[in-house]
């Protein structure tokens, strides 16, 4: 079964035809990044107009690349939830109007159930049960799957996602845009241990992040020492807090692992590029006899293919959206 | 030739078909929380009410606004797949146009006006009748109501939604008399006015075609004004 897939939800406007689930044949993702330097971040409502002046280019390069026709498409998958409203709707528009002249079957799938198949797709051996760790500038949670489509969220981020806190701690030490490649990219090599910054709730019970007092403490020792006029070595901030984070995502995950008794744990999202992160998670799980998987890099960011994916699992199961489908920008995973 | 004609500007869907000179239907339907949910089901009723398979529909015509701009994204997207995934050619139509072109027959002058959500702030435009369709004269308007009356020369009406609120309130500044006629988009205005377009063999690349917002996001109007100084 060919599956177009569409994905609006944040700044990137993508498109892609994934048969059977399974064997991508074009993945098109048109970035925002020049907005996102120009605004320093995502501007809903920018983000929103650009994605209307896209779509049609987008879809319509998925199709060519493939080499097939609308004709051939057997199905529409598109995010509808969450993310930021405006951005979601110009996907489910065109999701819609496709399906209804073409009468195909259309599904609104959860994007970070996206991400999940995101890594299924990379890594078609990856087992079930496992637990996943979704993690970009938008999301950060940890969830328990037992089967495909089924998921139980361990927790989630109380306030911002770790991508988030890469993206502002970057802006604050005046990097260049995107911040999380940014930041990974000038911690190779450098010392992770130059400055000693807090890994919140690293040792609690619950399965809950916290990053946005990592982001002010990083915030503030800058300040303080930039006060006492002693230089600052970027790099070196960098790696520290980057190692921070990357503390916090490890313990938790891996913690997650042994308490489900899995062993195999899945890492996706955009953060889900970051080297320091996969390294050490590699470790890691080597010392402690779990299998990890992590998406090809392509596949780590927003894109479409995922959502094709996605789409497709739910459409073998039965499952439809009606023309009627709308977007909900805050909805928990799970819910139909 | 039959044209399929909808806008989404106005928190509302309006949907209308018309063949040549002759409006097969001109429907408008409520939009609760917002024109994404209903506007397939409503352009499928529409057709199906008035007996006309998709296939029959030779163009599409779309309004661009402006209006809400969620709003005008939903139709501008439905109205661009709709050309693309049907392989039909698509004109974008601004809702000012389709206001004006609702009430040619009423004045010399026509007001159309859309309300920006901000006091009596206005999108407006002055168009007179030409043939069977209307001209716009000069730029577009944004700014309080009031500041219209300085283009009344002459018999002229307001029209939109809010006009009869609206009308005394340029009579006042400008001492003219004005009609008023209270107006949402039609759909059926909008495919007459594409089918004029495309009678002419004009027509829009569905894939480029933009909504009409008239105004910039508050995001980059504050970083224009911050590069300026």
């Amino acid at each position: 079964m060919l599956v177009l897939g569409i994905e609006t939800s944040c700044d990137e406007t993508a498109a892609a035809l994934v048969a059977d689930g399974r064997t991508i044949l074009s993945s098109a993702v048109s970035t925002q990044l020049d907005l996102l330097k120009k605004y320093g971040g995502v501007v809903p409502e920018i983000a929103a107009r650009r994605h209307t002046e896209l779509i049609g280019y987008v879809v319509k390069d998925a199709l060519d690349t493939a080499g097939r026709i609308l004709d051939d498409v057997e199905a529409v998958a598109v995010t509808s939830r969450p993310g930021l409203a405006g951005c979601l709707m110009v996907g489910v528009a065109a999701a819609k109007t496709i399906s209804y002249v073409k009468k195909l079957p259309l599904i609104g799938v959860h994007h970070i159930e996206g991400h999940i198949f995101a890594n299924l797709l990379s890594n078609p051996a990856l087992p079930f049960p496992h637990v996943c760790l979704t993690v970009s500038g938008g999301h950060n949670m940890l969830l328990y799957a037992p089967e495909p489509c089924r998921y139980e969220v361990l927790g989630t981020t109380l306030d911002d996602a770790a991508g988030e806190a890469f993206a502002k701690v970057a802006k604050f030490l005046g990097l260049d845009f995107p911040g999380g490649p940014v930041i990974d990219k000038l911690s190779r090599q450098r010392n992770p241990k130059a400055f000693k910054f807090p890994r919140p709730m690293i040792g609690t019970k619950s399965f809950d992040f916290s990053f946005s007092g990592l982001k002010t403490a990083v915030v503030n020792m800058f300040k303080d020492r930039l006060a006492r006029g002693e230089t600052l070595p970027l790099a070196d901030i960098a790696a520290s807090f980057q190692e921070a984070v990357v503390d916090v995502l490890v313990a938790k995950t891996v913690r997650a692992a042994a308490e489900k008794d899995v062993a195999a744990i899945s890492v996706t999202g955009g953060v889900s590029a970051n080297s320091r992160l996969r390294q050490r998670f590699s470790e890691t799980c080597k010392k402690q006899e779990i299998e990890v998987f992590f998406p090809e890099l392509s596949l780590c960011t927003d894109n479409a293919a995922m959502i094709a994916a996605a789409g497709y699992a739910r459409i073998v199961r039965g499952e439809r959206s009606d023309l009627r489908l709308n977007v909900f920008p805050n909805a928990p995973l799970g819910l139909p | 030739m039959i044209v399929l004609g909808i806008d989404t500007s106005a928190y509302i869907n309006a949907v209308g078909i018309v063949d040549g000179d002759r409006a097969l239907a001109d429907d408008i339907y409520p939009a609760r929380t917002d024109s994404l949910e209903q506007i397939v089901d409503n352009m499928d009723t529409t057709l199906k009410k008035a007996g006309l398979p998709l296939a029959w529909v030779n163009g599409i015509g779309v309004g661009l606004g402006p209006g809400s701009w969620t709003g005008i994204r939903v139709g501008v997207t439905v109205g661009k797949m709709l050309a693309f995934s049907a392989d039909k050619p698509i004109c974008g139509v601004p809702t000012l146009e389709a206001l004006a072109f609702s009430v040619r027959d009423e004045a010399p002058l026509i007001f159309p006006v859309i309300a920006v959500g901000v006091g009596d702030a206005v999108y407006a435009g002055l168009y007179s009748p030409e043939g069977k369709s209307v001209k716009r004269i000069g730029d577009y308007y944004i700014g309080d109501v009031k500041g219209l009356s300085s283009m009344v020369t002459g018999s002229a009406v307001v029209v939109g939604a809010g006009a009869e609120r609206y009308a005394p309130l340029i009579r006042q500044a400008s001492g003219m008399e004005l009609k008023s006629v209270e107006a949402v988009p039609s759909g059926a205005a909008v495919a007459s006015l594409a089918g004029i377009r495309f009678s002419r063999g004009e027509s829009d690349d569905a894939l480029s075609l933009a909504p009409l917002y008239l105004k910039e996001s508050t995001a980059r109007v504050f970083v224009n004004r911050y590069k300026k100084e």
